[in-house]
């Protein structure tokens, strides 16, 4: 039985392997039963030598270039007639994937293709006897589904920052960077920052410890990725290139007040609501869910989310947000996170500080006119 | 032109959620189900396409138990043509991979020019089921489509597809294709009168999965729960205005007002 795990990687605008490729290699290493499996890491695209050279200095891979003038654009149908004949002959346990725009587009198709199981958009797992049971996110994240795939191989897109790497001391590719060799170091497996403890049940729950000292192998000399090429094969899609992003103007990244609306705000005429609540702050700025921007009720340079802004500020107040993760992705890392809701089951409340379990329509009223009194009483005291 | 729209029936997000006694399906009190939102542009941007192309045929399809009429019925009230209802009794919901499955099987050989889905579903979030049929059907895909424009010969079309960081990436494909739709990329309609009239009665067609090849069945859910609840979360009580009250408490200590 082979029990070798694949990554697929891609290459970032600048040529370096993507960080979400980093993550999924962590990843990888988590779900092998022990340190000797195999890790297989592929990389399709054209002129992607020098990424995939640098992905093989990583501590524990087997690195794969496929190169191919049908590669030079992402399109699923070239990524799966690429990938998929060398996937087959190899009968591997677990095809990891990244769930971005990219991995979740062919990903399915490959699984199809290869008569593999499919988990997608994975957010935690844990190991048992019978091997990894996958969990994610369903209902906008107010339920968990534990999953496992029954068949031989398994294709799983990771949720991107689901497995990010930790404090470790360094990224394996800084180590290696840094020793300019990877025969000697010991591997660290990356963990998550907090491993989502909060969002796996309390029971029979097995912890991953970071395994060290792994068996690296003795190879003589640097390690060098395999280099193979795929023959031009006519394809369905023609790509035609990448568009800019939009227009960027709201000043969500430089405010230390985000108010955000979500769908729960029910209507457009209620963004004044927020608006009045913003204003009571200094360096504030509106935002909205990807529902609200989707609707129209703000342009979508207010989106805050996975394919919207990330912002950090001091105090996140999010009105009528459900708290999908796509949404998570882009406030997790504010200060202060305050949540409006009248769905007390609303995921949002999970990431929140404060909670509110209110309607906003009749809450945002009494909360300005709170809020404009402790200010006043601040001015009065100050004088 | 020929066109498909995959929908499927989904918990309304603001409903009650339970978890069912098997500890792998979920109830909603009160059966709150409607359209998956995402279907919902699907429907609107099949229905934009056929008034672009008069003669155009849009037909919505859904797999699910008896209660998944009611998302037909939505549809034909919002303008499709036609309903297919392939019904699969019990409360578990499928996964992707059999609900791709049982579509394929009746939808090869139908002569669709242009299969539209929702970019995912909004209760299992897998994004799945979509990509995995084009895979089957032997059709060009895309996913997260925010823009399509067909030129008037109909044999090509031209689609955005939605990137991290607000990117786009342009493809054409040649018809037919499938396309799986970010939300966005139109404004849903509301359904006309003369419609919702016509629809309560329109006859659907109704497929017995039992009746279509048997699907894989892949993976195994093996337990929903609920996520715990953030410790640290603090949950303010009281009457609406007292709530108010201390929260501007809570931004003063924290000097943030």
């Amino acid at each position: 039985m082979n029990a070798e795990i694949v990554v697929i990687a891609e290459v970032a605008a600048e040529g370096q392997p993507a960080p979400v490729s980093l993550e999924l290699i962590a990843f990888a290493k988590s779900l092998r039963r022990n340190a000797a499996e195999p890790i297989r890491v592929f990389l399709p695209g054209r002129g992607i030598g020098a990424a995939a050279a640098e992905l093989a200095r990583l501590p524990g891979v087997a690195v794969t270039g496929i190169e191919g003038e049908s590669l030079a654009s992402y399109s699923a149908e070239a990524w799966k007639e690429a990938l998929a004949p060398l996937l087959a002959a190899r009968k591997t346990r677990f095809i990891c994937v990244s769930h971005n725009a990219n991995g979740a587009d062919f990903a399915p198709g490959l699984a199809v293709r290869l008569g593999a199981a499919c988990i997608t958009a994975v957010e935690a797992f844990r190991i048992e006897a019978e091997g990894p049971i996958f969990s994610l996110s369903i209902l906008k994240g107010k339920l968990q589904m534990e999953i496992v795939p029954e068949a031989e191989t398994a294709v799983v897109t990771l949720l991107p920052g689901a497995f990010r790497r930790g404090d470790a001391p360094s990224s394996p590719m800084d180590k290696a960077r840094k020793d300019g060799t990877n025969t000697t170091q010991n591997e660290t497996v990356l963990l998550p920052e907090e491993f989502r403890r909060k969002e796996i049940p309390p029971t029979g729950v097995t912890t991953l410890k970071e395994k060290k000292s792994e068996v690296q192998g003795d190879r003589a000399g640097p390690p060098a990725a395999e280099m193979i090429s795929v023959p031009d094969i006519p394809l369905k899609t023609r790509p035609l290139g990448l568009l800019p992003a939009p227009d960027e103007a709201a000043d969500l990244a430089a405010a230390e007040v985000i108010v955000s609306a979500g769908r729960g705000i029910g209507g457009e005429e209620n963004i004044e609501l927020l608006r009045r609540l913003a204003f009571l702050f200094s360096r504030a700025a509106i935002g909205a869910s990807r529902a609200v921007c989707d609707a129209g009720w703000l342009p979508c340079r207010y989106q805050i989310g996975q394919t919207g802004k990330t912002v950090s500020p001091r105090l996140y107040i999010a009105c009528g947000i459900s708290g999908a993760l796509q949404h998570l992705a882009g406030m997790r890392g504010s200060q202060y996170i305050v949540a409006v809701n009248r769905d007390p089951q609303a995921a949002i409340f999970r990431v929140a500080d404060v909670a509110v379990v209110e309607e906003l329509v009749s809450f945002l009223p009494l909360l300005i006119a709170a809020c404009r009194k402790h200010r006043e009483g601040a001015a009065e005291a100050g004088r | 032109m020929k066109i498909l729209v995959c929908i499927k029936q989904v918990p309304d997000a603001e409903a009650p959620i339970r978890i069912g006694a098997d500890g792998r399906s979920f109830a909603v009190t009160g059966g709150a189900w409607r359209m998956n939102r995402f279907d919902e542009f699907a429907v609107e941007e099949a229905l934009q396409i056929r008034e672009a192309f008069p003669g155009t045929v849009v037909e919505a399809l859904s797999v699910g138990p008896a209660r998944a009429a009611a998302v037909l019925r939505r549809a034909l009230s919002l303008g499709a043509d036609e309903a297919i209802h392939i019904l699969r009794e019990g409360e578990e919901e499928p996964l992707p991979g059999e609900v791709a499955a049982l579509i394929a099987a009746y939808v090869r050989d139908r002569g669709y020019d242009l299969i539209l889905a929702g970019v995912m579903a909004e209760d299992d979030m897998q994004a799945q089921t979509g990509p995995m049929l084009a895979e089957r059907l032997g059709l060009p895909c895309a996913t997260a489509v925010v823009a399509e424009t067909i030129p008037p010969n109909g044999m090509t079309i031209r689609v955005e597809r939605e990137l991290e960081g607000g990117l786009r990436e342009a493809l054409e494909m040649p018809l037919p294709a499938l396309l799986s739709l970010q939300s966005g990329i139109n404004r849903p309609r509301y359904p006309a009168l003369s419609h919702v009239l016509r629809a309560r009665t329109q006859p659907m067609m109704t497929v017995r999965a039992g009746d279509l090849p048997a699907p894989p069945r892949r993976e195994r859910v093996v337990l929903l729960f609920l996520p715990a609840p953030a410790a640290k979360t603090l949950f303010l009580t009281g009457t609406p205005a007292e709530k108010a009250e201390r929260l501007a408490e809570l931004f003063r200590e924290k000097a943030l007002l």
